[in-house]
């Protein structure tokens, strides 16, 4: 039956692009590429300022980027924010969104609702938010109540992907016939749900990730100097040494990469990945 | 009857699991806000309703950073909608599968490329030294500066506007798709040519995304920061740095006008995020099958 379509298929892909479009992704990949590629030269040049390209190459800018005392830590802050980012997220919103899907389905609309509702609120005002209502020790300025607002921010990255593969796989058979064959709840979840959307759990927290890793609003103005992350120290030197702050900004770049690409793959396993970061704004 | 007292209990239950979730939402997201809204119409000395707060945001301070920002938005965001929405056009009927996907995976990372490193990038290549100021200078003996700065409103639009691009093409591209090959053939058997096809079919067709494209655009520079923060400081002033300055500097006695200005931004956040879900349910009209 498909034997017919082909011929049209292949004249199509002949076609070659007219000169607009080729115009068009042109200037498109010089806007987009420009900035990030010169970046990472500039972090091995060792003078650019005066000309056109650079006057040599080095590697030193790295070496005292990553001598920098505070480039573990602050690392090291970025990793534990995210992680537990990702860890609360998936015990708040995965069982959540589980029991909307197949028990409480007249509740979907409000849960759709209350996940975008972080794109709506500009992060300095969820910062001011919180910092005015928890202004009292111990939550008052800590990591805790980052955590928190950081969930929050980051929810409908998590949401889309993690709602659309139960909606792929019939959640409620599943559960059904799980529970027919004497499963218990946590059986249910770990051993039929929790396998059947991983890539969907995959594809979430890897965005989460990703967007955790970068963030800067909420942490420089919720916990600032006594929870440095990466985001901070970059924006740090970017007012002391521009060099070494191109280094910081080509291991968050290739960081970012990295994980597109992760995501990428995880998206293939699962649901187009692209299609989910659209749907989540 | 046993049943159905069994049921519902199993119904109770299944309520009380929703608990975390709805009790982690309370406290990170609708009681703060809830607490701030309340904080911007109330004096704190007193305790009394007032207006005083919202009042106070009519200094020409905090008049000119909303100014700006709506400003900064609606240019970035127009700017961003129609040549995304080429750019969007040229993606959607590249002939080759594969150089679309790059296109397409190319948009979605850059377009989470907000904040302080994509602020740097755009230092090393458009600052005072940066590589096009010397490349201008070099070839067409152009300065760039004063007349253009990074750090400033100029520079703003020129960094907003590259994380604005690529949302508006992922944005675009299934409102592309929604025109369907059968409605160009038909209209062309028909007699109409490209710009009668566009005139009369695909703009309209178009139109829900491309408003849908201008409020989330628009919002999504509305609420940006870090890039901003990084860019500017206090060279120019606009709606989340003048917030972010009354987080910074908490011994302010009276955070009344910073909630007042935060209640106001989440009224214009609110509107666009409206309107975009409004016309999002619109295009979907198209998009489906």
């Amino acid at each position: 039956m498909k034997q017919p379509q082909k011929p049209v298929r292949e004249t199509d892909t002949k076609i070659r692009p007219t000169g607009w479009q080729i115009l068009c992704i042109a200037l498109f990949l010089f806007y987009m590429l420009l900035p990030i590629l010169s970046t990472y030269v500039f972090s091995v040049a060792t003078r650019w300022d005066r000309t056109i390209l650079p006057e040599g190459y080095t590697l030193e800018f790295y070496i005292r980027a990553f001598q920098t005392s505070y480039f573990t830590i602050t690392l090291r802050n970025s990793l534990i924010l995210s992680v537990a980012t990702i860890v609360v997220s998936l015990i708040v919103i995965v069982p959540t969104v589980y029991w909307v899907h197949t028990r409480l389905t007249g509740l979907k609309p409000w849960l759709d609702v209350l996940m975008i509702l972080p794109f709506g609120i500009p992060t300095v005002v969820l910062a001011l938010a919180l910092v005015q209502v928890y202004n009292f020790p111990p939550i008052a300025r800590s990591p805790i109540l980052l955590i928190g607002a950081v969930v929050v921010y980051s929810m409908p990255f998590m949401y889309r992907p993690v709602s659309n593969a139960l909606q792929a796989i019939d959640a409620l058979t599943l559960t059904e016939a799980g529970q027919i064959l004497g499963a218990n709840v946590f059986q249910v979840l770990s051993k039929i749900i929790i396998p059947n959307i991983l890539p969907g759990i995959l594809s979430g927290s890897l965005l989460v990730f990703s967007t955790v890793f970068a963030e800067y609003t909420l942490t420089s103005l919720i916990v600032g100097a006594s929870f440095k992350t990466f985001p901070l120290l970059l924006v740090e030197y970017t007012r002391i040494n521009g060099n070494i702050a191109a280094a910081f900004s080509v291991v968050s770049f290739t960081i970012a990469w990295l994980f597109s690409i992760l995501l990428l793959w995880a998206g293939s396993k699962g649901q187009n990945a692209s299609a989910e970061t659209i749907q989540a704004r | 009857m046993m049943r159905r007292s069994k049921r519902q209990t199993g119904q109770t239950f299944d309520w009380m699991r929703l608990l975390p979730f709805f009790l982690f939402c309370l406290a990170f997201e609708v009681v703060p806000i809830l607490f701030l809204m309340h904080g911007s119409v109330i004096d704190k000395t007193t305790s009394q309703f007032t207006l005083q707060h919202y009042l106070d945001v009519n200094r020409p301070l905090y008049i000119n950073s909303f100014l700006n920002s709506i400003k900064l938005s609606g240019i970035t965001a127009i700017v961003g909608v129609i040549f995304g929405t080429f750019i969007g056009y040229a993606i959607y009927r590249w002939p080759s599968k594969r150089v679309q996907h790059i296109l397409i995976t190319l948009s979605d990372v850059t377009t989470n490329f907000a904040g302080a490193p994509l602020a740097f990038a755009f230092v090393v290549i458009l600052g005072m030294n940066g590589i096009i100021t010397q490349f201008l200078l070099q070839y067409f003996h152009y300065e760039l500066y004063p007349t253009f700065s990074i750090y400033s409103f100029s520079g703003l639009i020129v960094a907003y506007i590259y994380f604005q691009l690529p949302l508006m093409v992922l944005l675009i591209l299934p409102a592309f798709a929604g025109i369907k090959k059968e409605w160009r053939e038909s209209a062309q058997s028909l007699g109409a040519n490209t710009f009668r096809f566009w005139r009369y079919i695909g703009i309209p067709v178009l139109t829900p995304s491309l408003i849908a494209g201008v409020t989330l655009l628009f919002a999504n520079a509305f609420g940006a920061y870090a890039t901003a923060y990084t860019l500017v400081q206090a060279k120019l002033s606009i709606v989340t740095l003048q917030i972010g300055y009354m987080i910074a500097g908490e011994i302010r006695k009276d955070p009344g006008v910073g909630m007042a200005m935060a209640v106001l931004s989440l009224v214009i956040m609110g509107l666009s995020i409206g309107i975009y879900q409004a016309a999002t349910i619109r295009a979907r009209r198209w998009s489906k099958s």
